[in-house]
């Protein structure tokens, strides 16, 4: 995979990204936009920000690329801090999703993902075949959309294009900006999920802006929960942050059903199951799917249990009990 | 002068507005500085026989009379026949007679003033009478225009509203559609105002007078300072009046628009 | 002697006197393009001069052009340079609004994200501004020009070229046989090179604009 810049799991200790004590705030105001924060962010990280509005997270994430000046602490991306580099270079090296998408509308598709490969002065023929490769991995036939022109996609449409605009160059780093926010549920959970499994194969630093809580619990690594008053009341994991809410706030942002979305976040390979005695009795399902998934399954047949491949066979009763005993040992943990 | 005061109106954006209440002392001040300036001119300088017969002070006053006049009363009978026409052309019962009304009025900017001016001249006569015809004829399509236009631009969410609570279509015209249409009027009419100033100072060519006299005659005997001081006058009049034109504007809006 | 054999009998001189009317303005337009794209783009960091100068360049508008055009006289003569620098005066406004609204509405999420993937300004301004900006200020530059043809007829008053002359010679010789014929051959022609133009700045437009803008 070309889009692998960073290799291999060996390098996740390393980090990417390192917030320290970074604020903002505005010369009209008297409050910080954003307080002193201090994150450092995993190569192959998936962080997402995720708060009110008004919370800080878009500042925060518009600092990293310089958009926005902090007014204090220092930002590193990749080992060098960020306000000794030229900003429009620091910009083409990393990837920029937002919202609104912000194709240009006067170019067709093809010349929108090549343009930061053309600020950096590629040959016309590696532009053409790294636009081609794009579309392929966003799902857009490079054939039919190449010479189409923004307005003549659907918003879903839209929204891969800026996805492989901000992939072209191969940056290690993304920022995105609420990137599912002005889409259709239905096609906001499928680009999701594809994003998902994109992700899985070209192991990004992504630092992702949202105001849904559960599209952050779908999608990140590790979650940073702000509040109104732009104060981090949380930064951990999904799993964690649904287990143990670190207070009033997170616990109210979460919203209810805590214990039921548990259930999508954890994989039956991570469950401890029987080894199988006999064949035949359940369903079979994969280690890699979740367990609300694989409880679908088991209730849509019938059933009470399911075969893990390779591991042995999961009952119902199983399943529920060892997801609650895990978030006891994560609450331990 | 310019059709392009009819230009103003569409425009995307009231960019100068902007400016406007910062820098709205200027342009009187400008204008009076360039009256006094012109009449300390006169006093001061050398003047020739032709000079000091054509910038007696008598003969300025006659001058601008005469220019004023032709505005003041082409200007009243613009507004006399554009907005009552404007209004029945935006009846739905003139509705097919629209489009082709408001097209003739945007190509009738490619027309020059003075063609206009000149053509009428020899069709009929000169003199005041047929310059205030061809300064009507000029002037009437920007307010002809801007009536219809604001009027037809009224929200129809309001006009729906104001007949289901059972108001006749009389007097929904007078209560609703005109107040809010006032805005668009009142800026055609300050473009037919402006453009009368201007096509006024053309006037001289028919006989009909004005402070286009000085220029003319400045040019026709290459005498400078007659011909600066009617540009000047001629100057300070149009922003005297652009301005006054705009304070009426502001005042005579219906508030809370 | 009618119209048309009036026409027909001087075409030549109609002819020469119209494509003078279209040098001068397109000269007088090409001028107030470059110095109101140029004024719009070096007053983007100062807001108060920019404001100033359209107001300024409003203001100019309301002028009476035969005051202005008499005005230049004392400096430039009679003639070919104050007809251009009045025109060029007068087709300032137009196009340094629709440049400066052009120039201010473009989406700010295309500029968002062009910024965010390392344009400079300069760049910016280049490949994403100003195409995006032209089809507004295209459409500034055909009312300036439209609005000048007209104008352009006044020069004549200071011995200026183009079809203005016509009509001056009409009112000169008015009473004679070809007063009449001769002033509005002079009308006529403005108006069709202004319905000329007027054409001629769709087609451009509809070349010009850049295709994913009309999908």
């Amino acid at each position: 995979m070309p889009e692998q810049f960073h290799p291999g799991t060996g390098a996740q200790s390393d980090v990417e990204i390192s917030l320290r004590e970074v604020s903002k705030r505005y010369p009209a105001s008297d409050a910080d936009a954003v307080r002193p924060l201090s994150i450092d962010i995993a190569r192959g990280e998936f962080l997402v920000l995720v708060g009110p509005s008004g919370c800080g997270k878009t500042t925060t994430l518009r600092m990293i690329n310089r958009l926005v000046e902090p007014s204090g602490g220092e930002i590193w991306v990749d080992g060098k801090n960020t306000a000794h580099v030229d900003p429009d270079e620091l910009r083409r090296h990393i990837g920029y999703v937002i919202q609104q998408v912000g194709l240009l509308p006067h170019l067709s598709i093809g010349e929108n993902v090549g343009l930061v490969p053309k600020m950096l002065d590629w040959s016309k023929e590696r532009i053409r075949q790294r636009v081609d490769e794009l579309l392929d991995l966003v799902g857009l036939d490079p054939d039919t959309y190449r010479s189409r022109y923004p307005k003549q996609l659907s918003g879903g449409q839209q929204q891969r294009v800026g996805v492989a605009r901000a992939l072209a160059a191969d940056p290690p780093v993304m920022l995105m900006d609420e990137p599912f926010g002005a889409i259709d549920p239905i096609t906001r959970g499928h680009l999701q999920d594809e994003f998902l499994k994109l992700q899985a194969r070209i192991r990004k630093t992504i630092v992702f802006v949202t105001h849904d809580i559960d599209e952050a619990l779908r999608l990140g690594d590790r979650i940073a929960i702000f509040d109104e008053d732009a104060r981090l009341a949380q930064l951990d994991t999904p799993l964690a942050i649904l287990t143990s809410p670190a207070d009033e706030f997170v616990r109210s942002f979460i919203g209810d059903g805590a214990a039921i979305r548990r259930l999508s976040l954890l994989r039956v390979g991570d469950l401890p199951a029987v080894p199988e005695t006999s064949t035949g009795t359940g369903i079979e399902v994969d280690p890699g799917e979740t367990v609300s998934a694989v409880l679908e399954k088991i209730l849509a047949a019938g059933l009470d249990s399911a075969v893990v491949r390779g591991r042995g066979s999961l009952t119902v009763q199983d399943m529920l009990l060892a997801t609650a005993a895990r978030d006891e040992s994560a609450v331990a943990s | 002068m310019t059709r392009a005061l009819s230009l103003r109106d569409n425009a995307t954006a009231p960019a100068p507005a902007e400016a406007a209440p910062r820098s709205s002392f200027v342009p009187p001040l400008v204008a009076g500085l360039l009256v006094a300036g012109v009449l300390v001119y006169i006093q001061v300088a050398d003047l020739d026989a032709i000079e000091a017969r054509s910038l007696a002070f008598g003969e300025l006053l006659v001058r601008l009379g005469e220019h004023v006049r032709l505005v003041i009363v082409s200007t009243l009978v613009v507004v006399a026949l554009g907005v009552p026409l404007g209004i029945l052309l935006s009846r739905p019962a003139a509705g097919p007679l629209q489009p082709p009304v408001l097209a003739v009025a945007n190509a009738g900017q490619a027309i020059p003033s003075i063609g206009i001016l000149v053509l009428l001249a020899l069709l009929y006569d000169v003199g005041f009478a047929m310059a205030v015809i061809s300064l009507v004829v000029y002037a009437l399509l920007p307010v002809l225009r801007n009536t219809m236009v604001g009027l037809r631009h009224v929200d129809r969410s309001i006009i729906d509203a104001a007949r289901g609570m059972g108001m006749g279509s009389r007097r929904i015209l007078f209560t609703v559609e005109l107040p809010l249409a006032v805005p668009v009027m009142l800026a055609g009419i300050r473009v037919a105002l402006i453009l009368n100033v201007g096509v006024a100072t053309l006037a001289t060519y028919t006989d009909a007078g004005g402070l286009g006299d000085l220029i003319e005659r400045g040019i026709v005997f290459y005498r400078m300072p007659i011909l600066l001081s009617g540009c000047l006058l001629t100057i300070a009049l149009a922003l005297l009046v652009d301005w006054l034109a705009g304070v009426a504007e502001t005042r005579l809006r219906p508030r809370g628009l | 002697m009618s119209f048309v054999d009036y026409v027909a009998g001087n075409f030549e001189i109609i002819s020469f006197l119209l494509l003078q009317h279209l040098q001068v303005v397109l000269l007088a337009v090409g001028l107030a393009t470059a110095i109101s794209v140029g004024v719009a783009i070096g007053t983007e960091r100062s807001p108060r001069a920019r404001s100033a100068l359209l107001a300024v360049s409003g203001t100019i508008l309301t002028i009476p052009s035969f005051a202005l055009f008499g005005l230049l006289i004392p400096v430039f003569g009679l003639g070919v340079a104050p007809t251009i620098l009045a025109l060029t005066v007068y087709a300032i406004f137009p196009i340094l609004r629709n440049t400066v609204t052009g120039l201010e509405h473009v989406d700010s999420a295309v500029i968002d994200a062009a910024r965010g993937m390392g344009m400079s300004s300069g760049r910016l301004l280049r490949i994403v501004r100003l195409p995006l900006a032209w089809p507004v200020i295209l459409n500034g530059i055909r009312v300036a020009t439209i609005m000048t043809v007209a104008i352009a007829a006044i020069g004549a008053a200071v011995r200026g070229p183009g079809l203005g002359e016509l009509i001056f010679r009409g009112l000169a010789r008015m009473g004679g046989a070809n007063a009449l014929n001769e002033t509005l051959s002079g009308v006529v022609a403005i108006v069709a090179v202004a319905l000329l133009l007027d054409v001629l700045f769709v087609l451009i437009g509809k070349i010009t604009t850049p295709r994913g803008l009309h999908a």
